[in-house]
């Protein structure tokens, strides 16, 4: 099979799975909702087909608790793919992707701080806003931090990204010390991942980075492609390297952010899906990077369909289904790599 | 799509029904006894599964067998139970909150848990909440009774020095163990440390407290930790055996069962003037 021809099926195969396993994490859950009953309930909704089969339970159900729920475990895996193949074409390593930012460490210590302050039970979005202002806290520190002595070069970027984490998980740490035995399930929940108990403002929220973020980064595949050749290729192509490369960064860190402000930690999905994808789609960004964000929304619906279903004292953590995936891969393709080294 | 999501973004939840609501869920322990003991049990639509719990639970065994027991605050089993009134905790999120309104269901939110006064209200307001109102007076007037008659025989008892110890954790002011303590006529050494909320408590710190007695969790291993601690083995409450392993029923009873617990306490503390582990049932 040319490898056009390969690239158009493994495309249609995403864009037919997308839709499908939205709507079987849509049907099934602690109440099974009839697929066929979901599909004539969203064209009732549309004012088309009469009114929904389903009864109003199940109306509630679907529309105020499950669809947000599936819109927004679509959107962060969407988010941290396209984030890990940007991140593995400009640290031209396959095995990159969102946890070297910095920002996650910075999340966590925001939702801590609001948990433990309390804010969490008072205040509606107060943990994920506070997780959101954490991220973006930790990236403009690790900004200013690394433009300090000048102009930094991409490890320097790394190292300092690695330090800020550092300090960002000691504060963590305090502060998980500290809190609150009732109040320490809410933040351990938080830091395995989950999407329990999200609404359509965590969507909104989500969807305000995501959507954005992820279209320019779309657009700036060219760039990222000239980029992966090397950085005397790329200057010598004309490209500012520097300008591209904070600019990659920082749209990764500003999805990457709010991501994990709504879904707390979601290891692995933005290495398996991008990693597993180059050699399908080929490693060109046009190609690799819309189709690495539909196969990380599989991946995370399929992920957070399996939390909710597996466990019945409490709902498994969404990052903890994504590492037990994501691992063994990550140690395949490790030993894969050096096989090649 | 333009009208599915202004569909969505602009639905209301279903209006609350009017009158005392006639399926109550409860999705804490507290409210779970309490809920045991005030309504009929054709009104009790789902407690925790922590509620047959004989070592978690006061009212194990004496749940409705229709009442569903909910594995985890799973938010479309409970829709799917079709509440009229949700008991949630006070540190349950506020984003599930919001959930839980935005499906159509109305919530009661349980709150000021931390001292007795504030357990008395609570039960008064859960009473009112349920309907139940008359209910709710009954378990307060024994709630008083048992306290009153608690603080009748303590009188002019001096006060052990009683530090709780969750290894490394301890109850400081503002604490449902701290109010515990001083209910059953001790003084909480983790107040008097300034100390606030339950917070890890550091063992020199622990040391140098000198406490008159130890109260720990039964069965938790605190009480074994604490004898092969370096330093708090060396205690004097911990050398002469004044360890108190309360059971967690009644440590973490957060309901009219509260004041029991202080009897129990205050047993194993003065058991001088309170001989018996339970209050006398004469009292109402």
């Amino acid at each position: 099979m040319s490898e056009r021809n390969r690239r158009r099926l493994v495309f249609a195969a995403l864009a037919v799975s997308l839709p499908l396993v939205l709507l079987a994490a849509l049907s099934l859950g602690s109440v099974a909702l009839p697929a066929a009953s979901v599909v004539r309930s969203g064209l009732a909704r549309l004012g088309a087909f009469g009114p929904s089969p389903l009864p109003e339970m199940g109306e509630v159900i679907l529309w105020s608790v499950r669809l947000p729920r599936v819109l927004i475990a679509a959107l962060v895996g969407g988010g941290l793919a396209v984030v890990g193949a940007a991140l593995q074409s400009l640290f031209r390593n396959p095995l990159a992707d969102a946890g070297l930012l910095g920002v996650g460490p910075g999340a966590a210590l925001g939702a801590v701080l609001a948990v433990n302050l309390g804010w969490a039970q008072q205040r509606f979005l107060a943990m994920p806003l506070a997780a959101c202002a954490g991220a973006l806290l930790a990236l403009l520190l690790i900004y200013a931090i690394a433009h300090a002595g000048g102009r930094p070069t991409l490890s320097g970027l790394l190292l300092t990204g690695l330090a800020v984490s550092a300090l960002a998980a000691a504060g963590t740490s305090v502060l998980l010390v500290a809190v609150e035995e009732f109040r320490v399930r809410t933040v351990l929940f938080w830091l395995a991942g989950g999407l329990e108990g999200r609404g359509y403002e965590h969507l909104a929220l989500a969807a305000a980075f995501v959507l954005p973020g992820t279209l320019v980064l779309l657009l700036l595949a060219r760039p990222l492609d000239v980029l992966s050749l090397g950085e005397e290729e790329a200057t010598a192509l004309s490209l500012p390297v520097h300008g591209v490369r904070i600019l990659v960064f920082g749209l990764c860190a500003l999805v990457a952010g709010p991501v994990t402000a709504v879904a707390g930690a979601v290891p692995f999905v933005g290495l398996v899906a991008p990693h597993a994808l180059r050699a399908l789609v080929g490693p060109l960004g046009r190609h690799l990077l819309p189709a690495s964000f539909l196969a990380g929304a599989v991946l995370v619906v399929v992920a957070d369909l399996a939390a909710r279903s597996f466990g019945q004292y409490v709902e498994l953590p969404l990052g903890s289904v994504t590492a037990f995936v994501g691992a063994p891969y990550f140690l395949l393709a490790l030993r894969g790599q050096e096989g090649r080294g | 799509m333009g009208s599915l999501v202004l569909s969505l973004l602009l639905a209301a939840p279903a209006a609350p029904p009017a009158g005392p609501p006639l399926r109550v869920a409860s999705l804490n322990l507290t409210a779970d006894e309490l809920l045991v003991e005030m309504l009929p049990a054709d009104r009790l639509v789902a407690v925790t599964r922590w509620a047959d719990d004989a070592s978690m639970s006061n009212v194990a065994g004496r749940v409705p067998a229709a009442a569903v027991r909910l594995p985890r605050a799973d938010l479309e089993r409970i829709i799917a139970l079709r509440p009229d009134l949700v008991v949630v905790s006070e540190y349950t999120d506020a984003d599930f909150l919001r959930l839980v309104e935005k499906s159509g269901l109305r919530y009661h939110r349980m709150s000021g848990l931390d001292t007795f006064p504030g357990i008395r209200a609570a039960v008064v307001d859960l009473g009112r909440a349920v309907g139940t109102p008359d209910a709710a007076a009954r378990l307060t007037a024994r709630f008083d009774a048992v306290l009153a008659e608690l603080g009748r025989r303590l009188e002019g008892s001096p006060r052990p020095r009683v530090l709780y110890w969750g290894d490394p954790h301890t109850a400081g002011a503002g604490t449902a163990i701290g109010s515990l303590v001083e209910a059953a006529g001790a003084t909480n050494v983790g107040r008097e440390m300034g100390l606030r909320g339950i917070v890890p408590l550091a063992g020199e710190k622990a040391f140098s407290a000198e406490p008159d007695a130890f109260l720990v969790t039964e069965g938790s291993g605190a009480s074994v930790a604490l004898r092969r601690h370096p330093l708090l083995s060396r205690t004097r409450a911990v050398r002469e055996g004044r360890v108190v392993e309360m059971p967690n029923r009644l440590l973490v009873a957060l309901s009219d069962r509260a004041a029991d617990a202080a009897w129990w306490l205050a047993s194993r503390l003065h058991p001088a003037r309170v001989p018996h582990a339970a209050p006398p049932p004469t009292l109402p």
